[in-house]
C-alpha cells in the first residue's frame, strides 16, 4: 500500500515536471498576434524637395502653351500635350487642394489651385484612385512629380495626368505613391469672390466665391428640383443659378454619382464657394460645389424680378384670343413679330409633329453666342372685358437651363427694345437634356389689371452652346369675361 | 531522465537503455476461431491498472512493477468478447500465458459500434477544425470511411456526396449540430482529442442507440469522468497545414475510492500563420468532467468544455489570381506596424455545461437523462468601407463619404480589368503592368491607408470612413433529453429518446475596431431610393437607416449596428426503436417525430422594411413551425460468419435550417417562399467479408432529397427585365423545391498479407445531380420599394434549369490503395496514393434561371445563340490528381511512461490541384457572360477556385503515463 503511494507520488512529481517543461515550451513558441493592434503613426512627414525642383502651375501652363505654339494658352486645343520626361532632372508642382470626393461630385480627380488665397491658375490632376478626399483634403498643401506625366486641355481646362495616346488620362492607381507627395502643411481656403461676368478660362480650376446668387424660379420653390436625382439627369444634374446683382446665369453641375443628388435645392439667396469648371464638352463654364455645405443661401428675399401683379379676380371667361398655329400663315401675315435683337439668324418658325403645329425656336449648333429673340403676339383689347387670364402649352427640349420668359406690354409700338415690359409670373417647365420633353400647360395667369391694348412677348435668350434649350409653344389663349 | 526527456522533446530519436527485468508477465492472444494472433488488443492488469497493447504478432509482456500475487489480466479488443484470467506471479519470476483466445462477439451488437479511437487518430491533427473535414469520419474503423478520413479529406471529398449537416455529431447523447445551418460546430469542441477517444459511431440510417440519426451517420462522443481510463497524457505537436504547433495535457483519474472519478485536459494550438499565408490559428482548449457513482444505480456526471478559437480566414480566388500569386495566396491580410494583421477573422467562444444521469434501472433498463447548456458566440469579422458623415440641410438628411471596396483583390485592381476591351491600347497595357506588377509584389490588404483615411477624417471632425465589423451570432440553448435502453428480452431491446432543445440566437454586427477613428455613423451608405419607387417621402427620408427608430446613431466599439435580431427556435421530438438478434438475422426498425417552431423578432426596425410584424423588420415575425417525422428499418443477414449481407432502408423529412428560413434575416421578417420542410429517402445495400485475413464491405447507396431550399447572396448585373441600367442589385437568391439524388457505390478492402504488412484499398464512385428545376427568385433592396416590379423578383416560369447538373462537393470519384508496416519493435510506416476525379465546380443558379436568355426588358436577346449559350453554361469538371500521403511512427517505453511520435506527410509530390470552385453570378446573363469569357486576356469575373495544400507535413511526440 505505502508502495503504492510512494508510487503515486513520484508520479505526480514527474507530471508537475512534465507539465512545467510543457507551460515553458508554450510561452517560448505559442504567441499568436492578438486582435489589439495600435494605431500606427499616420502624420505627414514633410517631403524633403529641393526648392529648385519646385515648380508652379503657372510654368505647366507656359510649357503647354509653348507647345501650342501659343504666347498664352488656348483652351480650345485640346490635341496638344507637353510631356514632363523622366530624363529631365526631377520637378515637382506644387499646390492646394480645393476639390474633395467626399461627396462623390467629384471622382477620380484633384483641383489643385497654387496658393490657398488670391489664386492665379488652377489644374485638374487625374488619378484612377478613389476615394481621394482621405489623403488629399481641401486645404492641403500637395506636390506632384512631373517626370513621366502629360499636361494639356481636357474638357476645357488644364489636366496633368498619365498621357494615353494623345490625351492627358488617369495616372494608375499603383502609380499613386510614385507621383502624389502630401505636405504637412494644411491651410484654410479663402475662396476668390468673381462675379459671372468676370469668368473666363484661366479662372477655370479655381475656388471661388459666388457671392450674391439664386437658383432660378422655376426649379425652387413648388416644382422644386434636387441637386441631380431628376428622371432627366444622365450623368450631371444642370441647373440654371442666376446672379443678384448683374442680369447673368451659369450651370450649376452636380453629378448624379453625388451622394447628396437627391437634396432638394436651396430656395433662398446667398453666397456660394464653388470651383469654376466647364462642361463636358469644355464649352460652358459649369460652377460645381463639393458638399452642399458649401452654399449658404440664408437670405429667403429672392432676387427675382418684379412680376405684374394682379389682384382682381380673373377666370371664368371665354377666349378673347386664341391661337393654335393650325393653318398658321407666316408670323407677318398673322400679326406676330419674329425678332432677333442681338442682330443673329436664330429665330422662331413654325414646325410641327403629328399634325400639330406650334412656334420653335433653338439657339442650338446656331454658333450664335448671343441670341435674345422676341416673339410677339398680335395687340389683344384688354378694354372689352374683364378677369383676363394668359395661358399657353409649352414644351422644354434638351434642356440646359431655363431661358425663356413671357412679358406683356401696353405701349408696344414694333420694337421690343423701347417698349415697357412688365414680366409675368409663369414657371417655364424644365425638359430633359438630352430628349425631348412634353406640351405642358403654363398658367393661367392672372392680367386682369392690364387695360388697354396690350401684346403678350415670349423672349428667349439663348447663347449657342450654354443657352440653347429648344422650345415649343403653343395654344396661346387669352380668356375674359 | 531528465536529460533523456529534454532529448526526446527536441525531437531526437535515442535509444533505450536497458532495464533489469526480474518478474515480467508475458503471453500472446489469438484468435480463438482461426487460430491468428490478434494485434492491439488491451491487456489489463487489474489491481494496478497497468495496460498493454499486443503488438502485430499478438504478444505482449509486462516488465516494470509488476504486482506480485495473485492477480487478474483482464483482455478486451473491440468486437471481442472481454476475457479475464487469473494468474499468480511470483517475485524474480516470468509468467508466460502464451495462447490466451479471444472470440469475434457476434452476439452484442451495440459493442461493434463502439470505437475506441487509436493512437493514430488522437495523434492526428485533424480534429474537425479543418474548414472541409467531415468530423464524423474520424471515429471510425471502418477501412473505406478511415481512408476518407485521413486520405480524402483535404481534398474536400464527402463520403456519398453528404454534407456535415447529413450527420449527427452527439455529446454524452446530446445532439450538438447548429440549429442555424445543421452542421456541428466541430470548434467548440476542437483540441480535447484525449478526451475523445470514446466514441459510439453509427453509419449511415443503421441503428443507432441515441437517435434516429442522419444520412451520413451518428457520432456520440462519449466524454464521462469515468471511461476514461487512469493516466495522464502530454503532446506537443508541430505542422504547416493550419496550426504550426499543438501542446496538449491531459490528466483523467479512473475510479477513485467513493465513486468519484475526474479528467482534465488543456490544450494550446496556435500558429501566425499555416499553409495559406496569414492564417493565424489561435486556440485555447479546456475541459474537465466530474461523476460521482452514487450507487450501483446512480451516477452523476458533469461535463464542461470551453474550446476557444480564432482563426484568421482566407478565400477562394480566380485563376487569373491563382497564376500571379499561387495557392497560398490570401487577400484578407496586410501588415501593420510590422506585423501580419488578417481583416478576416473568426473567433468562437461557446462553452458547453451539461449534467448527465445515469440510471440503471435494473440490469435490463437504463435510462440516461442530461441537461445541457451552451451560451457564447461567433463573430466573423471584415472591414466595413462604408462610413460617412450626415449632412442636413433644410431638414433633409444626406450621408457624404463612404468608399470603394479596399480589398486587395478587388477585379478593378487586376490587370485584366484594364485589358478588358477588345483592343486594349498601349496605355491599356501600361496600365495592366502596373496593376500586375503591384499586385504581385505588394497584393495585400493596405491597413496604414485606412488608418491614414480615418485619422484625416478625425482631424476634421468627421467619423470614421473605415471600420472593423464583426457579424456575431450569440446564442443561448438549453437542451434538455432522456434516452432510454430496454432489454425487453434476450434477443430483443428497445432504445427511445424524448428531446426538447430551446434555442434563442441574438445576431447583430458589432464595430470592433474603429481603426483610430471616433465614431461610425450607422446608415447604409448605398441606401438610394429608386426612380420608380412610389414610396412616400417620409419613408424614402429613413431607407438609409439600419434603425428607424433610432436613427442616425453614431456607434463606438463594442456597439451592436447595421442589423440586430433574435430567433427564437424550439424543437421538441421524440425516437423509439427496436432491435431483434438472431442467429441467422439481426433486425431493427425506428420512428421519430418532431415538431420545430422558428420566429424572428427584429429590434431594429430596418429603413427599407419600415413596420413592424410579418411585413415588417421590427418585432415578430411569422412564426414557422414544422412537423417532422421519420421511419427506418434494416437487417444484417449472415450468411456464414464470414459473409454479411447488411441493409438499410429510410424515409423522413426534415425541417429546414435557420438560415434558409428566412428569405433575407438582416433586414425584414420576411420568410422564404415556398419552404417545406425536404424529404428524404435512402437505401444501403452492403456486402461484408470478414476473416482474419481480409477484411471488405462494398456498399451500394441510394440517397433522393426532395423540398430542399438554400439562401445565396451577392451582388449582380444587368437583372433581366428591370430596365436599362437598373437592373444592378444586391441580391438575396432563394432556392425552394431543391431536388438531388446521391447514387453509387463505395468499396474498402484490407489484407493483412503478414502479421506485419498490411495492405489496403479503397474506392468511392458516385453521382450526386440535380432532378429537377428548382423555383429561384430574388429579393433585395433594391427593389423593394419600386412600384414597376415586385418585392420578389422571377424570371421565366420562375426555375432554375439545374436538372442534371451536379451538386458542388468535392470529387464524386477516390480511390486508394496503400500498404502499411507494423514492425514489432512498435514503429509502423504506411503509403497511401490516391487518386481523385470528377469534381464539379458549384454552378450560378442564377444564370440557368431565364434571366440568362433575357434583356433588360425581359425579352430574348437578338442575338442569342443556343449553341453558344451550351458552351457557357456547361458545367465546369476539375482535373484529376493523385495524392501521395506517408504516416508512419514509433514509440518506446521508459520506465512507467510511454514515448513515441507520429507524423505524416501529405502531398508528397505537391501536387497542385482545385479542391472545389464556385461561378461568380455577378455576369449572369447570356450577353454579359460571353462578353466576358471571350476577352482575349481572360474574364473579369471567371469562377473562383479553392486550391489544395502543397506538401504539408505533421509531428506529434507524446508521452503516456
Amino acid at each position: 500500500m505505502s508502495e503504492q503511494n510512494k508510487l503515486q507520488k513520484m508520479k505526480t512529481l514527474k507530471i508537475n515536471k512534465i507539465i512545467v517543461l510543457l507551460l515553458g515550451l508554450v510561452v517560448f513558441t505559442a504567441c499568436v498576434q492578438d486582435d489589439e493592434f495600435n494605431t500606427p503613426n499616420t502624420s505627414v512627414v514633410e517631403p524633403n524637395i529641393p526648392e529648385n525642383a519646385k515648380v508652379q502651375i503657372s510654368a505647366l501652363a507656359g510649357e503647354l502653351a509653348q507647345a501650342q505654339d501659343n504666347t498664352s494658352l488656348d483652351y480650345t486645343d485640346e490635341e496638344t500635350t507637353y510631356l514632363y520626361t523622366f530624363n529631365e532632372a526631377p520637378l515637382y508642382m506644387e499646390g492646394y487642394v480645393v476639390s474633395s470626393d467626399e461627396g462623390g461630385n467629384f471622382f477620380e480627380e484633384i483641383i489643385i489651385q497654387d496658393n490657398f488665397e488670391n489664386p492665379t491658375i488652377g489644374i485638374k490632376l487625374l488619378i484612377d484612385v478613389n476615394p481621394l478626399f482621405v489623403r488629399y483634403e481641401p486645404g492641403r498643401k500637395v506636390y506632384v512629380k512631373l517626370n513621366g506625366l502629360s499636361v494639356g486641355i481636357t474638357n476645357g481646362v488644364l489636366t496633368l495626368g498619365a498621357l494615353n495616346g494623345n490625351e492627358v488620362d488617369k495616372i494608375p492607381s499603383a502609380s499613386e505613391g510614385d507621383f502624389i507627395f502630401r505636405s504637412a502643411t494644411i491651410q484654410t481656403l479663402v475662396p476668390m469672390p468673381l462675379d459671372f461676368s468676370d469668368f473666363s478660362d484661366d479662372k477655370t480650376n479655381l475656388f471661388i466665391q459666388l457671392p450674391d446668387v439664386q437658383f432660378n424660379r422655376n426649379i425652387v420653390g413648388d416644382n422644386a428640383q434636387t441637386y441631380a436625382a431628376e428622371q432627366s439627369d444622365e450623368f450631371d444634374g444642370e441647373r440654371t443659378l442666376e446672379s443678384c446683382s448683374a442680369a447673368a446665369a451659369v450651370i450649376f453641375s452636380t453629378s448624379t454619382f453625388a451622394d447628396f443628388k437627391a437634396l432638394t435645392l436651396p430656395s433662398g439667396r446667398g453666397s456660394m464657394n464653388a470651383i469654376l469648371t466647364k462642361d463636358f464638352f469644355g464649352e460652358v463654364y459649369n460652377v460645381v460645389v463639393n458638399t452642399p455645405e458649401d452654399i449658404n443661401f440664408d437670405n429667403p428675399e429672392r432676387c427675382d424680378p418684379d412680376f405684374l401683379e394682379c389682384t382682381g379676380p380673373s377666370g371664368g371667361g371665354s377666349a378673347i384670343y386664341e391661337e393654335d398655329f393650325e393653318g398658321f400663315g407666316t408670323y407677318n401675315s398673322e400679326g406676330w413679330d419674329n425678332i432677333n435683337i442681338s442682330g443673329t439668324d436664330t429665330d422662331w418658325f413654325i414646325s410641327s409633329f403629328s399634325g400639330n403645329f406650334y412656334s420653335r425656336i433653338s439657339a442650338f449648333n446656331s454658333d450664335n453666342d448671343e441670341a435674345d429673340v422676341w416673339l410677339v403676339t398680335p395687340e389683344i383689347d384688354m378694354d372689352m372685358t374683364t378677369g383676363e387670364e394668359l395661358s399657353f402649352d409649352i414644351q422644354a427640349n434638351f434642356d440646359n437651363g431655363t431661358n425663356l420668359s413671357v412679358w406683356i406690354s401696353t405701349d408696344y409700338a414694333g420694337d421690343p427694345t423701347t417698349a415697357t415690359w412688365s414680366i409675368l409670373d409663369v414657371t417655364i417647365p424644365v425638359g430633359p437634356a438630352s430628349t425631348f420633353g412634353n406640351f405642358e400647360t403654363v398658367g393661367p395667369v392672372n392680367i386682369s389689371c392690364v387695360d388697354g391694348t396690350a401684346v403678350i412677348g415670349f423672349f428667349y435668350e439663348g447663347s449657342d452652346p450654354s443657352a440653347t434649350t429648344r422650345y415649343h409653344l403653343d395654344n396661346v389663349i387669352v380668356t375674359g369675361n | 531522465m531528465k536529460k533523456s526527456f529534454l532529448l526526446f522533446l527536441f525531437g531526437i530519436a535515442f535509444s533505450l537503455t536497458s532495464f533489469a527485468q526480474q518478474t515480467v508477465v508475458k503471453g500472446s492472444v489469438l484468435d480463438g476461431t482461426t487460430g491468428e494472433p490478434i494485434p492491439d488488443v488491451t491487456i489489463t492488469i487489474e489491481e494496478t491498472g497497468q495496460t498493454k497493447k499486443t503488438d502485430s504478432k499478438g504478444e505482449f509482456s509486462f516488465t516494470q512493477n509488476v504486482p506480485l500475487g495473485e492477480q487478474v489480466l483482464k483482455i478486451e479488443k473491440v468486437g471481442y468478447t472481454t476475457k479475464r484470467y487469473p494468474i499468480v506471479v511470483n517475485e524474480g519470476q516470468t509468467v508466460d500465458i502464451s495462447g490466451m483466445t479471444l472470440d469475434f462477439d457476434t452476439s452484442d451488437k451495440k459493442d461493434l459500434f463502439i470505437i475506441s479511437i487509436s493512437d493514430a487518430n488522437l495523434n492526428s491533427e485533424d480534429d474537425g477544425l479543418t474548414d472541409n473535414i467531415s468530423g464524423l469520419l474520424q471515429a471510425s474503423r471502418d477501412v473505406f470511411l478511415s481512408a476518407a478520413a485521413f486520405d480524402f479529406s483535404a481534398t474536400f471529398f464527402r463520403p456519398r456526396g453528404l454534407d456535415n449537416a447529413n450527420g449527427k455529431v452527439l455529446i454524452n447523447g446530446v445532439e450538438m449540430n447548429k440549429q442555424f445551418n445543421g452542421r456541428p460546430q466541430w470548434a467548440n469542441w476542437g483540441g480535447l482529442n484525449d478526451v475523445q477517444r470514446n466514441q459510439e459511431f453509427s453509419m449511415g440510417m443503421s441503428a443507432n442507440d441515441y437517435n434516429f440519426g442522419d444520412l451520413a451517420g451518428t457520432n456520440n462522443i462519449v466524454m464521462r469522468a469515468s471511461k476514461y481510463r487512469r493516466g495522464g497524457r502530454v503532446s506537443y505537436a508541430s505542422a504547416n497545414r493550419s496550426y504550426t504547433g499543438r501542446v496538449m495535457g491531459s490528466y483523467s483519474s479512473g475510479l477513485l475510492e467513493g465513486g468519484w472519478s475526474y479528467s482534465v485536459l488543456g490544450s494550446r494550438r496556435f500558429g501566425n500563420e499555416g499553409y495559406i499565408d496569414g492564417t493565424l490559428y489561435d486556440a485555447n482548449s479546456l475541459f474537465v468532467a466530474v461523476e460521482k457513482q452514487i450507487n450501483d444505480q446512480h451516477s452523476i456526471n458533469f461535463t464542461g468544455i470551453y474550446a476557444q478559437n480564432r482563426r484568421g480566414r482566407s478565400t477562394a480566388i480566380t485563376e487569373e489570381v491563382f497564376n500571379l500569386k499561387g495557392r497560398q495566396y490570401n487577400p484578407f491580410w496586410g501588415t501593420l506596424n510590422g506585423d501580419v494583421r488578417n481583416s478576416r477573422i473568426r473567433e468562437t467562444n461557446e462553452p458547453i455545461l451539461m449534467l448527465n444521469h445515469y440510471w440503471n434501472i435494473n440490469s435490463k433498463v437504463k435510462l440516461n437523462t442530461n441537461v445541457a447548456y451552451q451560451f457564447g458566440e461567433i463573430a466573423n469579422t471584415r472591414i466595413d468601407n462604408g462610413g460617412t458623415r450626415l449632412v442636413t440641410i433644410n431638414g433633409e438628411n444626406t450621408y457624404l463619404g463612404g468608399a470603394r471596396n479596399p480589398d486587395p483583390m478587388y477585379y478593378q485592381n487586376l490587370p485584366s480589368f484594364f485589358l478588358q476591351d477588345a483592343n486594349p491600347t498601349a496605355f491599356d497595357y501600361q496600365q495592366a503592368y502596373l496593376a500586375e506588377q503591384d499586385f504581385i509584389n505588394d497584393g495585400q490588404w493596405d491597413w496604414n491607408a485606412l488608418y491614414e483615411g480615418n485619422a484625416t477624417l478625425r482631424a476634421q471632425g468627421g467619423n470614421s470612413l473605415y471600420a472593423l465589423q464583426a457579424d456575431v451570432i450569440k446564442d443561448q440553448q438549453l437542451t434538455f433529453n432522456s434516452i432510454l435502453d430496454a432489454e425487453l428480452a434476450d434477443n430483443i431491446r428497445l432504445n427511445a429518446a424524448v428531446n426538447y432543445r430551446s434555442l434563442k440566437s441574438e445576431n447583430f454586427a458589432r464595430v470592433e475596431d474603429l481603426l483610430g477613428g471616433t465614431g461610425y455613423l450607422d446608415v447604409d451608405f448605398f441606401a438610394e431610393e429608386d426612380a420608380n419607387s412610389t414610396i412616400s417621402d417620409e419613408i424614402a427620408a429613413n431607407l438609409a437607416q439600419s434603425d428607424v427608430r433610432n436613427p442616425n446613431r453614431i456607434v463606438g466599439e463594442g456597439d451592436r449596428y447595421k442589423y440586430n435580431y433574435e430567433i427564437n427556435a424550439d424543437v421538441i421530438s421524440g425516437f423509439a426503436q427496436a432491435q431483434f438478434k438472431y442467429n441467422k438475422v439481426d433486425f431493427y426498425a425506428g420512428v421519430s417525430l418532431s415538431q420545430t417552431t422558428y420566429q424572428r423578432n427584429g429590434l431594429y426596425e430596418n429603413g427599407f422594411f419600415q413596420g413592424d410584424g410579418r411585413d415588417g423588420s421590427f418585432g415578430n415575425s411569422e412564426e414557422l413551425s414544422f412537423s417532422n417525422y421519420g421511419v427506418k428499418g434494416g437487417f444484417t443477414y449472415k450468411v456464414t460468419g464470414k459473409h454479411l449481407i447488411d441493409v438499410n432502408g429510410s424515409y423522413f423529412t426534415k425541417a429546414p435550417a435557420i438560415r434558409n428560413a428566412f428569405s433575407n434575416a438582416r433586414q425584414s421578417n420576411a420568410t422564404t417562399i415556398g419552404l417545406e420542410s425536404e424529404k428524404i429517402q435512402s437505401v444501403d445495400v452492403s456486402y461484408i467479408f470478414r476473416s482474419p485475413k481480409v477484411k471488405a464491405r462494398i456498399t451500394g447507396f441510394y440517397s433522393g432529397f426532395q423540398d430542399g431550399s438554400d439562401i445565396g447572396f451577392y451582388f449582380t448585373e444587368d437583372l433581366a427585365g428591370l430596365g436599362v441600367d437598373t437592373g444592378d442589385a444586391f441580391v438575396q437568391e432563394v432556392l425552394t423545391n431543391i431536388e438531388r439524388r446521391h447514387v453509387g457505390v463505395e468499396l474498402g478492402i484490407e489484407a493483412q498479407v503478414t502479421p506485419t504488412i498490411k495492405l489496403k484499398g479503397a474506392a468511392s464512385v458516385g453521382q450526386y445531380t440535380f432532378q429537377n428545376n428548382p423555383d429561384l427568385y430574388l429579393t433585395s433592396v433594391d427593389f423593394q420599394n419600386r412600384s414597376d416590379i415586385g418585392t420578389e423578383v422571377r424570371f421565366g416560369d420562375g426555375t432554375t434549369q439545374l436538372d442534371g447538373y451536379h451538386v458542388a462537393g468535392g470529387p464524386e470519384r477516390a480511390y486508394q490503395i496503400g500498404f502499411e508496416y507494423r514492425d514489432p519493435d512498435f514503429w509502423n510506416i504506411g503509403i497511401t496514393s490516391n487518386f481523385f476525379s470528377n469534381a464539379y465546380v458549384d454552378v450560378s443558379n442564377l444564370a440557368r434561371s431565364a434571366n440568362f436568355t433575357s434583356d433588360f426588358d425581359g425579352n430574348t436577346f437578338n442575338d442569342y445563340d443556343a449553341d453558344v449559350a451550351r458552351d457557357l453554361l456547361k458545367q465546369e469538371q476539375f482535373d484529376d490528381y493523385m495524392l501521395v500521403n506517408i504516416i508512419g511512427g514509433k514509440s518506446w517505453k521508459i520506465n512507467d511512461y510511454f514515448v513515441g511520435f507520429f507524423a505524416t506527410i501529405n502531398n508528397v509530390f505537391n501536387e497542385q490541384y482545385r479542391t472545389g470552385g464556385f461561378e461568380q453570378s455577378r455576369l449572369a446573363n447570356f450577353r454579359r457572360m460571353q462578353e466576358d469569357q471571350s476577352r482575349a486576356n481572360g474574364p473579369v469575373f471567371g469562377p473562383r477556385y479553392f486550391y489544395g495544400n502543397g506538401t504539408t507535413y505533421y509531428l506529434n511526440v507524446y508521452v503516456r503515463f
